[in-house]
């Protein structure tokens, strides 16, 4: 009888604490409503087989909110491959035109700026706090499946790490899991918590129910940070493949690490990195900054114990960190440089930029990358040619060569009658022309720039067999081959916008 | 009138046809069924292989049968493939109740083709040898028998489409095959195949749209002829490979004259096999013994029209002279050499390692063994996307690229957890390149590395593509081996063919 009392008590407690809360939050929630933007974007991605033509165009919806300095944070999957924008407000029939003012792919962030600035008014920007504690709660805000109205849900922090942005398809930063449903339309929109923003809903996961991600105010700040001076430059990094071997006491003794230390053991550095004059495989970090590495290549930061990583993560571009690790039994304080440090083959998705390519008699060279690899359609990574697929995941190891910018891949052979047997050449990276190693696609489009009497004799990686070309008939038949496949300029070197 | 001269045409049309048809019989033979009763066997086969990712296993018994056909009073020819990582093999003959004993004699997986002996002494009457006929005739049509188990002759219907070259289903080799079309059943397991009466050729494969894949009445005779004596060589293994040659521009660029149409361009040549000791790469072989090999590699042959130039040196035996005559460096040059084959066990990654144990060492908890085909295909369908690229080119690139220094690439495949590897147990698929200081060539150094550096306290191992170093100590490697057949339940912790 006591308890059912006890409950009741309660239970009138909570009614009389909820009314207020709610009242309260109903005034904090139109608030809020006011500051989430719908975003509808028209996108058309770049066709990176035939690269001077586009694919077709798609309508989205997404979401964002007002931030400090009239500015608008969504998600850069929103505005990705843009063609048009356009921003609404709940509860108000204008739709305002828009630009991108800024975009991180790397970090799915972007901001937007409406043309009209009268957009901003009766609205409030939304502050942005820290990272939430796991357990406590969270409100999504956001226009899911395309409603126009605001919806609110509501979910639980369930985990801190770090983890792999989709929409790049190749970076790691930090993310919190939430199990607030997180649907297509939420993207870019605000996850409120003491109503303060905690983060922006950006991706869920397809095989588990009610598992969507965020990405922390940490990551935002960043970009924020990062784009203060007119331009994104992008997060970096050391540039070092580690590997947590100190959990094997040999490997610790072989590599005269003290017993009460701990750290992560240098695999190899990355080549053009700061670090590839710093350190050695062989040498284990033990200490970045203030921070004490563990054994799983872990330090305690913002109270969690994350990746090591999130200690560059807080750097910017051009930024130094002060590395302590042992070699040969002795330890070793060193600067190191935070830079963009990408690999030679760019394991990330590319945005924005028309893909650049040279097409001479027919032959079409493009840019190895992945979005050209994605081409091959789902389970691209096991279909692709296997000496693409090698170099995908082996272009670190692979390349020895300094001077190599990119590789170089043959994409498309447009039907003409000099270049008849090129057929079983298609989709292989090139190696050299005439003898000319090829570092990037400029190399190709100065080589066959070069005057040469005879033949273009084009090798390729992984391949014993030569591709000759008749020099002369070539010369003559590009200007036709250009014509015939409405090719609009022969080459495309830069990446412009 | 007209009527009347119409029907009597018909009537004479159809007379005429219906006299100008063989008869079933005549048409394909006759049912020799009740012959054949004397001449082939049922094979009851057992299997079990080894399973590659744990090498120290046998994989699960299976069963399956095959046919067998007598070449001898006591011997039956089958394919290899019937008989590959054989446990267990027993014959039945027509009309004896009992199972008779039988044992492999030869067995050539690179001609898929091996002869067994019956245990004279179990059969209850000698079988009666057939004579394999070497006759091709394109679109003849066959018939082919087999014994069941239940101990009846079945047969069934089908003709020859064409001869060709192509690959055997146990090997690397590109073989000469007939392929009958349109077969009533789909066999594959050393069924019998004649054309009037006459066997032609054994079944070696089969496909879903009713064809079959024939090891021909000639490589059966010369493989019989090989087997008679004691010491079995073989055929002929090619040890280079080619491309077609079709680009003008091409041509041009190795300065063939416009008026020479033929050749094949040798795109990469082995350290294995015939011509890998006399060709180069971008050599056009324009014939081999005098026979011209068209753009695409292809010759005519006089009885089989056009086939894949494989064939004229898989159908010589070992020691024969071959003579090339190549476009060279500009000049058209004649060079000879010998035919040579090879094992399987020869190559860098083996093909295939039928009846063999893979060849590994466990050490701490690590599975060091020598990549195979057969581990790589443990990755089951499309595993040439699925394994590290980097083995996968070492066996699409380097398979047949041996060398003095370099043997076997031995990998680590995986570890098996326990305290002396504590931390490495997520490692696997990575090509070990130094132990204990030593570079690693084959399966067998690392015998000899492990006992380097005595005073060391540990063993080191290094691995290509900036992999982790393994640092093993050695005081508690006794111990740890022990955990692993307690354990695991691996009482084998190594086998090496030295």
């Amino acid at each position: 009888m006591y308890f059912q009392k006890f409950v009741f008590v309660t239970a009138v407690m909570v009614l009389m604490f909820t009314c207020n809360l709610y009242a309260s939050q109903n005034n904090e929630q139109q608030q809020f409503e006011k500051s989430v933007i719908l975003i509808r974007s028209v996108h058309q991605d770049f066709d990176y087989v035939t690269p001077w033509k586009q694919k077709a165009m798609n309508q989205s919806i997404g979401s964002g909110f007002i931030i400090e300095g009239n500015r608008i944070l969504t998600n850069a999957h929103n505005v990705s491959n843009i063609r048009y924008l356009e921003l609404t407000k709940q509860n108000v029939a204008k739709r305002y035109p828009a630009r991108v003012a800024f975009v991180g792919h790397d970090c799915d962030l972007a901001t937007v700026t409406p043309e009209d600035t009268s957009f901003f008014d009766d609205t409030i920007a939304l502050e942005i706090a820290g990272i939430p504690r796991v357990n406590s709660t969270v409100s999504t805000y956001g226009f899911p499946m395309g409603g126009n109205r605001i919806s609110v849900t509501e979910g639980v922090v369930s985990r801190v790490e770090t983890d792999t942005y989709v929409h790049s398809g190749a970076d790691g930063h930090l993310v919190i899991q939430t199990d607030a449903s997180i649907n297509p339309g939420n993207s870019g929109g605000p996850v409120i918590q003491d109503g303060k923003v905690v983060g922006v809903a950006f991706q869920g996961l397809r095989m588990a129910e009610n598992i969507g991600y965020m990405i922390p105010t940490t990551v935002i700040k960043h970009f924020l940070d990062d784009i203060e001076d007119g331009k994104y430059d992008a997060f970096g990094s050391l540039g070092v493949l580690m590997y947590p071997g100190l959990h094997s006491e040999s490997y610790r003794d072989y590599l005269q690490v003290p017993a009460q230390e701990e750290g992560m053991i240098v695999i190899s550095t990355m080549m053009h990195s700061s670090v590839e004059t710093i350190l050695q495989p062989n040498d284990v970090i033990t200490r970045i900054d203030e921070y004490n590495i563990d054994n799983d290549g872990q330090v305690q930061i913002y109270g969690l114990r994350l990746d090591m990583s999130e200690v560059v993560e807080t750097k910017h571009i051009g930024q130094t960190a002060e590395i302590s690790f042992y070699r040969g039994g002795k330890l070793m304080r060193k600067t190191a440089k935070v830079a963009l440090n990408r690999p030679i083959l760019e394991q990330a998705r590319q945005y924005d930029k028309p893909p650049r390519y040279v097409c001479f008699a027919g032959l079409t060279f493009v840019p190895l990358t992945r979005n050209y690899l994605e081409t091959w359609g789902r389970d691209w990574q096991s279909k692709i040619p296997h000496y693409l697929r090698y170099l995908f995941i082996n272009s670190i190891q692979l390349n020895t060569d300094r001077e190599r910018k990119e590789y170089v891949v043959l994409a498309e052979i447009l039907p003409d009658e000099v270049n008849s047997y090129a057929a079983d050449f298609r989709s292989q990276p090139l190696e050299s022309i005439n003898g000319n190693r090829i570092w990037s696609l400029d190399d190709v489009d100065k080589a066959f720039k070069q005057t040469v009497e005879s033949f273009y004799s084009i090798q390729f990686l992984g391949n014993n067999r030569m591709l000759p070309i008749d020099a002369e008939k070539a010369r003559l038949r590009h200007p036709l081959i250009l014509n015939k496949y409405n090719v609009p300029a022969e080459s495309r070197l830069e990446e412009e916008l | 009138m007209n009527k009347q001269i119409i029907s009597m045409s018909m009537i004479i049309v159809v007379f005429v046809s219906l006299c100008s048809q063989p008869s079933e019989a005549s048409r394909r033979g006759a049912d020799i069924s009740e012959a054949m009763r004397e001449s082939i066997v049922y094979l009851e086969t057992s299997f079990y292989g080894y399973e590659q990712s744990e090498p120290w296993k046998h994989k699960d018994l299976t069963g399956n049968w095959a046919c067998g056909c007598a070449v001898g009073k006591y011997e039956v020819i089958t394919t290899a493939w019937s008989v590959a990582n054989l446990a267990y093999l027993k014959a039945l003959r027509y009309g004896q109740n009992e199972f008779v004993g039988a044992k492999i004699k030869v067995v050539d997986y690179e001609s898929n083709l091996c002869l067994i002996e019956l245990d004279s002494k179990a059969m209850s009457k000698p079988l009666k040898p057939l004579k394999f006929n070497e006759d091709y005739r394109k679109g003849a049509e066959v018939d082919f028998y087999w014994l069941s188990s239940d101990n009846r002759i079945y047969n069934g219907r089908g003709y020859i489409d064409r001869a060709l070259v192509r690959k055997t289903n146990t090997s690397y080799e590109r073989r000469l095959h007939y392929l009958a079309g349109n077969t009533s059943q789909r066999t594959g397991a050393g069924q019998v195949y004649c054309v009037d009466s006459k066997p032609i050729g054994i079944a070696s494969q089969a496909n879903n749209r009713d064809e079959s894949s024939l090891v021909p009445a000639e490589t059966i005779n010369s493989f019989l002829a090989a087997a008679a004596k004691d010491d079995y060589e073989g055929f002929g293994s090619v040890g280079f490979s080619v491309s077609e040659l079709l680009d003008p521009s091409m041509r041009s660029f190795l300065k063939m004259p416009a008026n020479l149409k033929t050749g094949a361009y040798v795109d990469d040549v082995y350290n294995l096999g015939t011509g890998s000791d006399v060709l180069k790469k971008a050599d056009v072989i324009l014939s081999i013994n005098g026979i011209a090999l068209n753009s695409y590699g292809q010759f005519i042959h006089p009885k089989y029209e056009l086939l894949d130039f494989q064939h004229l040196i898989t159908s010589k035996t070992v020691g024969e002279k071959i003579v090339l005559e190549l476009w060279r460096d500009g000049e058209r040059i004649e060079v000879q050499c010998k035919v040579k084959n090879f094992q399987a066990s020869e190559m860098l990654v083996p093909y295939h390692d039928y009846d063999q144990q893979p060849e590994y060492i466990i050490t701490g908890g690590f599975i060091l063994q020598k990549l195979t085909r057969g581990y790589l295909a443990e990755w089951g369908d499309d595993w040439q996307g699925k394994v590290s690229p980097q083995l996968y080119n070492y066996y699409r690139e380097l398979s047949f690229k041996p060398t003095a220094d370099r043997s076997d690439i031995v990998i680590l495949s995986y570890v098996l957890p326990m305290n002396i590897n504590l931390g490495y147990s997520n490692l696997g698929q990575m090509v070990v390149k130094k132990y204990n200081g030593m570079t690693i060539g084959s399966i067998s150094d690392i015998l000899a590395a492990q006992k380097l550096n005595p005073e060391s306290k540990y063993d080191v191992i290094e691995f290509e593509m900036d992999q982790p170093v393994v640092v093993i100590p050695r005081e508690q490697l006794p111990a740890a081996d022990m955990f692993v057949r307690r354990n695991y339940g691996i009482q084998k912790l190594s086998n090496v063919n030295l």
